[in-house]
């Protein structure tokens, strides 16, 4: 499925450059990209780039644009978070540029459309990676799609920010990849330790996607469950944009589980499961992976969610910074912010960080300025890089209280 | 027990939405001799229709039903013009081909004009459902099946009783023969495009209370019901019938007691295991051929 609007990138400048300046800095790339800029800023600024072109005469790149790639879903199943990822975004390029840029230039958000597929992701990164000016990206938060544009994240070797949670991901070799959220190590030990310890409950039903994602978050709470002395009674594993729950959920009551554990990789997935679930009369506990707190899987399951638990990576109530970048958000979009928008806004925060600490865009540069941050306060919590690219280590718990989202507690793990 | 009518009924209630977008394709296909692939982005504009008209505008849910079974029934006209008429000389590959652009465009302008996000239509019926001891009836599947029921009688009468349902199948047994006894074959085409998209229309509306509305809510269905169309034996109406209803349990029941994962193979174990061993489907009858 390909649509005008995916089959053309978009790009972003939050603070448009004037004049001579804009002209001259987009001389340093193709002659193409200078007529471009030039076109865009006018007739002085054509004028300008006119004069000044040529070999001989191009300028540093000190003033050019840092160009920062990023794949999304603008289509297909998951469109909905894409455009919240992009609008996180947009917003930390915009606080940058309106700071004064970085080492004094600004930065660009070039995008293109994942289209929500494997295939979809690795065409976008490819087509993003043909740019040499493009010194870094953001990929996606769908551990699936990291997998599958791993070997070309090796192969262009640039940082790649990214949101998916299957801890493999940074535990692969890849030294370009760099998460901006908690892995499931943490979520699925934050799960089962608030579901057996907190809540009181030993017998679990697991729900999950059959996908990379979802395997990995049954696998890894299976594993915390059995070390804190609780028992599977039934682990359900589903394909993706399944219509139809009502196995599932009979698997479920049949089990006798008192708590239900889930990885759902899709909201449209998770609402359907979730009214069923209630329709049939299941009216155990259900502590769930971030998914479960998303806007969308909010407004489609309505009630059926009333009460659930969660993990999230964001929360607006876990930290000032976080509280400060829900009421912007909120005020510019009109709708309440979620985990999709947080972590773009901490990436690309954090690469306009690392630049200015490497002082450089050298690839290798900015992967020991990121590999070295420390206590860098983001919107998804406290950053400490370790050597694997994990830059998180804990979880908030939160609760579905008649469709609003409260913050219970934060649970934090020490960096290994 | 329980749990086997419970996994029964909603087999059923599945079943039945296949059968209606089934329904659709046999109907084109015995009216054209080709295979509507946009038949499920019919069901996804029905879907939209209901949520601009009753959820958007905010008209009452009968108004909104009525209003979207016009537009289907426009829309179905405006197909069979846009993408069947100009090609109708032609082979069945061009017609096929045409069809798929369709339903790329179709869902590509919806995404343009209404945006990504999936969205909630409220039930027909302003209740879950009912518990018969430990089954619970889902409301919105009851209506499912209620009105399969109903529009396969209707169906049925129309066909058999009405002078155009007969003008109808006889443009789809034999359109020079039908020409030649005065009927309109054009207009019958159009007839059966337009009754098409009423049905993938209906098939839209009712399932979008459960399965929710978005651009992917067509493609969901569709390829289920082509399945089902053939299980049945293409071009036969009770087949499309049979095999929607069979694929919906056989798919709930394999999930249940066989595998949730692979719940989505077992329609297509079913498609192969007929393509191997009766390819003419559940009533169709075996075509041979003289030497």
């Amino acid at each position: 499925m390909t649509t005008p609007e995916s089959a053309m990138s978009r790009t972003l400048h939050a603070q448009p450059q004037s004049g001579m300046v804009s002209a001259a800095a987009a001389m340093f790339w193709p002659r193409a990209r200078c007529w471009r800029a030039a076109l865009g800023h006018g007739a002085a600024a054509l004028l300008a780039c006119a004069l000044l072109a040529g070999p001989e005469r191009a300028v540093t790149a000190d003033t050019a644009p840092i160009i920062i790639g990023m794949v999304t879903p603008l289509t297909g199943p998951a469109a909905e978070s894409g455009r919240y990822a992009e609008w996180g975004a947009e917003m930390a390029v915009s606080e940058v540029n309106a700071a004064g840029g970085v080492m004094g230039r600004m930065l660009k958000l070039v995008i293109e459309d994942d289209q929500t597929t494997n295939p979809g992701v690795v065409s976008a990164f490819n087509r993003l990676a043909n740019d040499p000016a493009i010194v870094a990206f953001l990929g996606s938060i769908r551990s699936t799609q990291v997998h599958a544009m791993d070997p070309d994240v090796r192969r262009v070797g640039k940082p790649v920010f990214f949101g998916g949670t299957d801890p493999n991901l940074t535990h692969a070799g890849d030294p370009w990849l760099f998460r901006c959220r908690p892995n499931d190590t943490y979520s699925a030990k934050v799960i089962a330790a608030f579901g057996v310890e907190t809540l009181g409950l030993k017998k679990w039903a697991l729900v999950t996607s059959t996908d990379a994602f979802g395997s990995s978050g049954a696998r890894l709470l299976s594993a915390e469950l059995q070390s804190l002395g609780a028992s599977v009674v039934t682990a359900q594993g589903y394909a993706n944009q399944t219509p139809d729950f009502t196995p599932v959920v009979l698997a479920v009551k049949g089990s006798g589980a008192d708590v239900i554990g889930s990885y759902f990789t899709f909201e449209q997935d998770l609402a359907i499961f979730a009214r069923q679930l209630r329709q049939l009369g299941v009216r155990s506990a259900w502590v769930g992976s971030p998914s479960i707190t998303d806007t969308a899987a909010l407004h489609l399951a309505g009630p059926a969610l009333f009460g659930t638990y969660g993990v999230a990576d964001f929360n607006a109530d876990s930290s000032p910074e976080a509280r400060r970048f829900a009421d912007a958000y909120q005020k510019l979009h009109k709708i309440p912010v979620d985990q999709f928008a947080a972590w773009t806004y901490d990436a690309i925060n954090l690469a306009a960080l690392a630049i200015g600490n490497a002082k450089s865009t050298d690839p290798q540069g900015m992967r020991a300025a990121i590999l070295a941050i420390r206590g860098y306060k983001g919107t998804e919590g406290v950053y400490d890089f370790d050597a694997n690219g994990d830059g998180l280590h804990g979880y908030n718990v939160v609760q579905n209280k008649n469709g609003k989202i409260e913050f219970v507690k934060r649970v934090d793990f020490p960096a290994p | 027990m329980a749990i086997i009518l419970q996994l029964l009924f909603t087999g059923l209630g599945i079943g039945a939405v296949y059968a209606l977008v089934a329904l659709g394709f046999v109907l084109i296909y015995r009216a054209t001799n080709v295979v509507n692939f946009a038949q499920g982005q019919f069901a996804m504009l029905g879907g939209y229709c209901m949520v601009i008209t009753t959820v958007d505008l905010g008209l009452p849910y009968w108004l909104g039903i009525l209003i979207t079974l016009v537009v289907m029934a426009g829309f179905g006209a405006i197909f069979n013009l846009g993408v069947y008429y100009p090609l109708r000389h032609r082979s069945f590959l061009p017609v096929v081909i045409s069809t798929i652009g369709a339903s790329i465009l179709i869902t590509n302008l919806v995404l343009g004009l209404y945006g990504p996000e999936p969205t909630t239509l409220p039930g027909v019926i302003d209740f879950p459902g009912v518990s018969l001891g430990a089954v619970f009836l889902d409301s919105q599947y009851l209506v499912i099946i209620a009105v399969t029921l109903i529009l396969v009688l209707l169906q049925y009468f129309f066909f058999e009783h009405t002078l155009v349902g007969k003008k109808m199948q006889a443009v789809s047994q034999d359109k020079e023969v039908a020409s030649l006894l005065g009927i309109n074959v054009t207009g019958m085409i159009m007839l059966t495009f337009a009754y098409s998209a009423v049905l993938g229309g209906i098939a839209g509306v009712l399932v979008a209370p459960i399965l929710f509305v978005s651009v992917g809510l067509g493609a969901q269905i569709a390829l289920k019901a082509f399945a089902a169309s053939i299980i049945g034996g293409f071009g036969d109406v009770p087949g499309a019938i049979a095999g929607g209803l069979i694929i919906g349990v056989a798919e709930t029941l394999g999930a249940f007691y066989i595998s949730v994962p692979y719940k989505d193979a077992f329609a297509f174990i079913l498609l192969f295991a007929f393509l191997l061993i009766r390819p003419q489907g559940i009533f169709g009858e075996k075509v041979s051929q003289k030497a």
